[in-house]
């Protein structure tokens, strides 16, 4: 064993000096003793088929932006199943077809400097490598991510990616071709909201949406609606939940209103109703709605999942210590599950087996059973700065 | 005495609130300046007045790398008088985003109210320090002038945000 170390060393220096050429070398090029053959066999490992379980934690790094990451987790087993390396304040979405996972993202050619670059980065699901990058011209908006900076249709064939620059537009990209289509204008509104295959709203400083029908070249009629909130004095959350079987998006408002807006099959939306999650009693003990991603519905049973915490007004951001369970179909609320950590975001999975899964902002992944609330799991260093987390659609 | 008892207590205060948070304190991080004529300057309203009250109430005229200096009532962002740089000055290697966004902060000295610019420093890496965050009057990015999680370097050379000032612009 002593004599084989030398050649170890030259060795591996040598695979460091092949390996740090611009060009990938071919295994013939280097010299023979460089090119080991481990008795054993070896191989790089692909994920199994994947599981509506499996849940993409983003973790936007905080602390060096241009390098955030995303940690896949199966949180029925709490295995740690693999990494996609992104870049700034990026958006996750992985495809209705569960085989690939597009990033949205933006990079400076050298790090923190150097051109911009923004693009839809197309992963494979199982593989984890990428399959395609798409550029998007117009760039995109740059804000710390939420879930609704971008999208994708109810078939999954476009990418919708809201620019803001500071004037606001949705970038249309083809991911089945690989192509980006047009910008679709939305003077003043924001964030994408699907309501269709072809067709999403946008929500406008006034508490209205805007309604957009588009087509497969881009071309795209607008069509605006009367406020439906109160947006100067309690506007709903940016981060809102959807029954894609009733056709309807939930909003709920800082101080725990909850918007009922159903669409049709144009995509053209109305209130139904709405009604406070807070009743006299919450509001006098201090209760709100808080977090990042705080608000989630069980595809299943239909209940809702809100972040709730005790705070004074303009808490917004603080987060939950306790989950509510509502029901939309009767107006109420069925249970409070207190939280051991404080979340900010909150995902249900889809699948036989639904699962919550609460995110807090110190990297804990908490896995609850949705029904009791009892604690299935915890898996820690989910992430340093974490902020949202995505799972494949029902 | 008095003064030191308040201070601490302000400071625990500043602190509680701020530990309570990490994604409160974050959320600030790509927060600041800049804001664009076409957006509408919203400086109506109780809500600024109550806002720089509350604020006003437990702010301090000496340390400006405290987050309860008194010009940083609608302050979202890393300090950059805690990056070397200063309330009016960018540090080293970072460039002023060219438009702001202003606030009215109550000058607990004179009891006047003066209008500040916040303005952001682009084009370095996230400074990380002294996060600062109000949620107070802050909206979601559908109202973007008031959000604090918007990268504002628009108009700079380069997007990628690092740290926050807080210019005077004059008596409000």
């Amino acid at each position: 064993m002593r004599r084989s170390a030398p050649i170890l060393a030259t060795a591996t220096a040598l695979v460091l000096l092949a390996s740090s050429a611009w060009a990938a070398q071919d295994i013939e090029a280097l010299p023979e003793e460089a090119r080991l053959v481990p008795e054993e066999a070896f191989t790089t490992r692909t994920l199994p088929p994947p599981a509506p379980s499996w849940i993409y934690v983003l973790d936007v790094a905080f602390d060096n932006l241009v390098a955030s990451r995303v940690n896949i987790f199966d949180v029925l087993s709490g295995d740690f199943l693999g990494v996609l390396h992104s870049g700034y304040v990026p958006n996750v979405l992985p495809a209705p077809d569960r085989r690939e996972v597009y990033v949205v993202e933006t990079y400076w050619t050298h790090g923190t400097r150097g051109r911009r670059e923004d693009l839809v980065t197309v992963f494979d699901a199982r593989t984890l490598e990428v399959l395609a990058e798409i550029p998007l011209p117009r760039g995109r908006a740059l804000i710390v991510s939420k879930q609704p900076v971008a999208q994708l249709s109810d078939d999954g064939r476009f990418l919708l990616s809201f620019n803001l620059s500071p004037a606001t537009s949705v970038s249309l990209v083809d991911v089945q071709r690989r192509a980006y289509v047009g910008e679709i204008e939305a003077p003043g509104c924001s964030l994408v909201y699907p309501t269709g295959a072809r067709s999403f709203s946008m929500l406008c400083p006034d508490g209205s949406l805007v309604d957009v029908a588009f087509a497969e070249d881009g071309s795209a009629r607008v069509a605006d609606n009367e406020p439906f909130f109160d947006a100067e004095n309690d506007p709903v959350f940016e981060h809102a939940a959807r029954d894609p079987d009733a056709r309807l998006w939930y909003f709920i408002s800082y101080d725990g209103t909850l918007y009922e807006v159903g669409y049709d099959e144009n995509g053209r939306t109305a209130l139904r109703e709405s009604w406070s999650v807070v009743s006299a009693e919450d509001a006098a003990e201090g209760w709100r709605p808080g977090g990042w991603q705080l608000l989630a519905r069980d595809p299943r049973s239909g209940r809702l999942y809100l972040l709730m915490h005790k705070g004074p007004k303009w808490s917004h951001k603080w987060p939950g210590e306790e989950v509510w369970v509502l029901d939309p179909a009767a107006n109420r609320r069925i249970a409070r599950l207190p939280l051991e950590e404080p979340a900010v975001s909150l995902l249900v999975t889809a699948g036989e087996e639904p699962l919550l899964a609460a995110l807090s902002d110190t990297g804990l992944l908490t896995i609850l059973d949705p029904a009791s609330g009892e604690v299935q799991r915890r898996i820690e260093g989910a992430g340093v700065t974490p902020f949202l987390l995505d799972a494949f659609a029902p | 005495m008095f003064d030191r008892v308040v201070e601490r207590l302000t400071r625990r205060v500043a602190q509680k609130s701020s530990r309570r948070s990490f994604l409160a304190r974050l959320g600030t991080a790509l927060a600041g300046g800049a804001l664009l004529p076409l957006l509408p300057v919203d400086r109506s309203g109780r809500l600024k007045r109550a806002h720089a009250q509350a604020f006003a109430e437990q702010a301090q005229t000496q340390d400006d790398t405290a987050c309860n200096y008194w010009r940083y009532c609608a302050m979202d962002g890393y300090l950059c008088t805690c990056c070397n740089g200063a309330v009016n000055a960018c540090p080293p290697g970072s460039e002023p985003s060219p438009t702001s966004w202003v606030g009215s902060c109550i000058n607990p000295d004179d009891g006047q109210t003066y209008l500040i610019a916040y303005r952001d420093c682009c084009g370095k890496g996230v400074c990380g320090r002294c996060p600062c965050l109000s949620t107070e009057g802050e909206m979601p990015v559908y109202r973007p002038q008031l959000s604090n999680d918007i990268d504002w370097c628009f108009g700079a050379r380069s997007m990628v945000y690092h740290c926050t000032t807080a210019g005077l612009v004059g008596r409000a």
